[in-house]
């Protein structure tokens, strides 16, 4: 598992953490997000039942599923955008708390792309892409202009940055979203259905810049039926169904020889 | 009688020199309403008592005519010792009575904000005071920006209630030239073309602010 940097963090135009320097982190730095036991319900709803998972950092793991199988539920939790009931959740090692403060901190380092985008209407791209490096990060003006120009660059759109999202595509407008994720240098990007929303001829793009990432070494948690991207970017693919982990394996074993007959009939309507 | 075109135009200035009062008048009702109307609307939030009590109180108020606000302010609260100059109690009462509308304006822009707008913020790491003002507010003045300025309007058109506590305002100034002269016709006929010509520019004005913050540009 490739647990050190990311390449394409060191093109970033300022210095950035890379975390190669195991020492200084002790174990906790090679897994980016861990549930254990993780247990949610709506009121009486089950809707994720004994979870474990463990993403390591550097990894790209695909999760699949039938509609309303958790897997939304699932990502959320990992940014503390869903409360849980049971079990743990570590990011990068610590523990979830629920505490705001806390939850705050670590969503510094987890970015996450919604299916619907999700920019913020009343900004421009750029605006979009600086307000929580400044905000957050304190970053002056020209610097967090700088890093927006280099992110935006490599979702190759840097030419709408003077934008407001109204005026892009479906498909610029997610990897603006992704631009914008990237910006906060995060050490683990989770991804929901980020194509589900797109008319098809857009896919692609955005399908290539996430392909790209993972071969930059990005750590990817990715809920998406694009079998495409998991067959090439994705070391494993998630099966959920009804709340739970189903099967887990390679994609080439998962599309090949998929052990469980529910991940059988899913991938028979999936792949007609 | 005949409608003495030379004798209206001699009304005109009278009953533009109490316009300022109007216009005024109107703006901080607008003002207080949308405060109000934003509280009760921020207050309905906070929980299910508060909401049912937020939602009591808009129901009262949006049922009882101005004129009853205007009076109880201005006749039945020096009884408790509150004497309020006739101004101030136009203002008041004005806003009470329309905050119960501007409270449905701030909660129809507040909805109209999808959930993933505050979600795609906390999800950047923005504290919950960065959410609201960066994102949220600044959605939420745009959503009722047009809307609370067709209350204005409303707003402005209601102003001549307030002849009945005898703030100077231009419905009453036209009344006092009547009574005055013995003609209504002119001093009416008058005072309605400024408020239509208010009125008018007002909702284009709306219209343009409209445009601009909904086109193209900006969803
Ligand atoms: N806020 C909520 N309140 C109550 N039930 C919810 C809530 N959010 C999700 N659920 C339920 O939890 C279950 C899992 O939902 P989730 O959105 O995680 O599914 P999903 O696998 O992402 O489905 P899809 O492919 O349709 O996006 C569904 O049955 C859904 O109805
Ligand atoms: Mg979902």
């Amino acid at each position: 598992m490739n647990s050190d940097g990311q390449p394409m963090r060191q093109t970033a135009p300022w210095p950035v953490e890379i975390s190669q320097h195991h020492s200084a982190h002790p174990p906790d730095r090679t897994v980016a997000v861990e549930a254990a036991a993780l247990n949610k319900w709506f009121g009486s709803f089950h809707a994720l039942k004994d979870i474990n998972l463990a993403v390591p950092q550097g990894s790209r793991i695909v999760i699949c599923g039938p509609s309303g199988s958790g897997k939304s539920t699932l990502i959320r939790c990992a940014n503390g955008l869903e409360t849980f009931q049971g079990g743990t959740i570590r990011i990068g090692g610590a523990e979830l708390t629920g505490d705001e403060k806390q939850l705050q901190k670590i969503r510094r380092t987890v970015g996450m792309v919604f299916q619907q985008f999700n920019l913020f209407p009343h900004l421009t791209v750029m605006a979009n892409c600086t307000l929580a490096l400044r905000r957050v990060l304190g970053k002056s003006r020209s610097e967090a202009v700088g890093i927006a120009v280099h992110y935006l660059e490599r979702v190759r759109i840097p030419e709408q940055a003077h934008k407001y999202p109204a005026q892009l595509s479906g498909g610029q407008q997610q990897r603006v979203a992704i631009a914008r994720a990237l910006c906060m240098n995060p050490r683990i990007m989770l991804f929901d259905e980020p194509t589900s929303s797109l008319d098809p001829e857009m896919v692609k793009e955005v399908l290539d810049v996430m392909i790209d990432l993972a071969a930059d070494g990005m750590t990817m948690l990715c809920v998406t039926h694009e079998m495409g991207f998991a067959r090439e970017a994705a070391d494993q693919v998630v099966f959920m169904d009804q709340g739970r982990i189903v099967e887990t394996a390679s994609p080439a074993t998962f599309f090949a020889a998929p052990s469980q007959e529910r991940t059988r009939l899913f991938l028979n309507k999936m792949l007609r | 009688m005949n409608f003495d075109f030379a004798f209206a135009a001699t009304t005109l200035p009278t009953i533009l020199g109490v316009i300022g009062t109007t216009i005024s008048v109107a703006l901080l009702s607008c003002a207080g309403a949308s405060i109000l109307g934003f509280s009760f609307e921020i207050a309905r939030r906070a929980g299910s008592l508060p909401a049912y009590l937020m939602r009591f109180t808009i129901d009262f108020i949006r049922s009882t005519p101005v004129l009853a606000w205007l009076y109880f302010l201005y006749f039945v609260l020096p009884h408790w010792g509150f004497t309020l100059p006739a101004l101030v109690v136009g203002i008041l009462g004005l806003s009470i009575y329309f905050s119960g509308y501007l409270a449905e304006v701030f909660k129809a822009g507040i909805d109209a904000i999808p959930k993933g707008q505050a979600e795609a913020a906390k999800a950047l790491g923005l504290n919950r005071i960065d959410v609201v003002s960066f994102v949220l507010a600044p959605q939420m003045l745009r959503n009722v920006a047009a809307p609370v300025g067709n209350h204005f309007v409303s707003i402005l058109k209601a102003t001549p209630y307030l002849a009945a506590i005898a703030v100077p305002e231009m419905l009453g100034s036209a009344l006092d030239i009547a009574s005055n002269t013995y003609r209504y016709a002119e001093p009416l006929t008058v005072v309605g073309i400024v408020f239509l010509v208010l009125a008018l520019t007002i909702a284009q004005g709306v219209r343009l602010l409209e445009r601009k913050l909904h086109g193209p540009t900006n969803r």
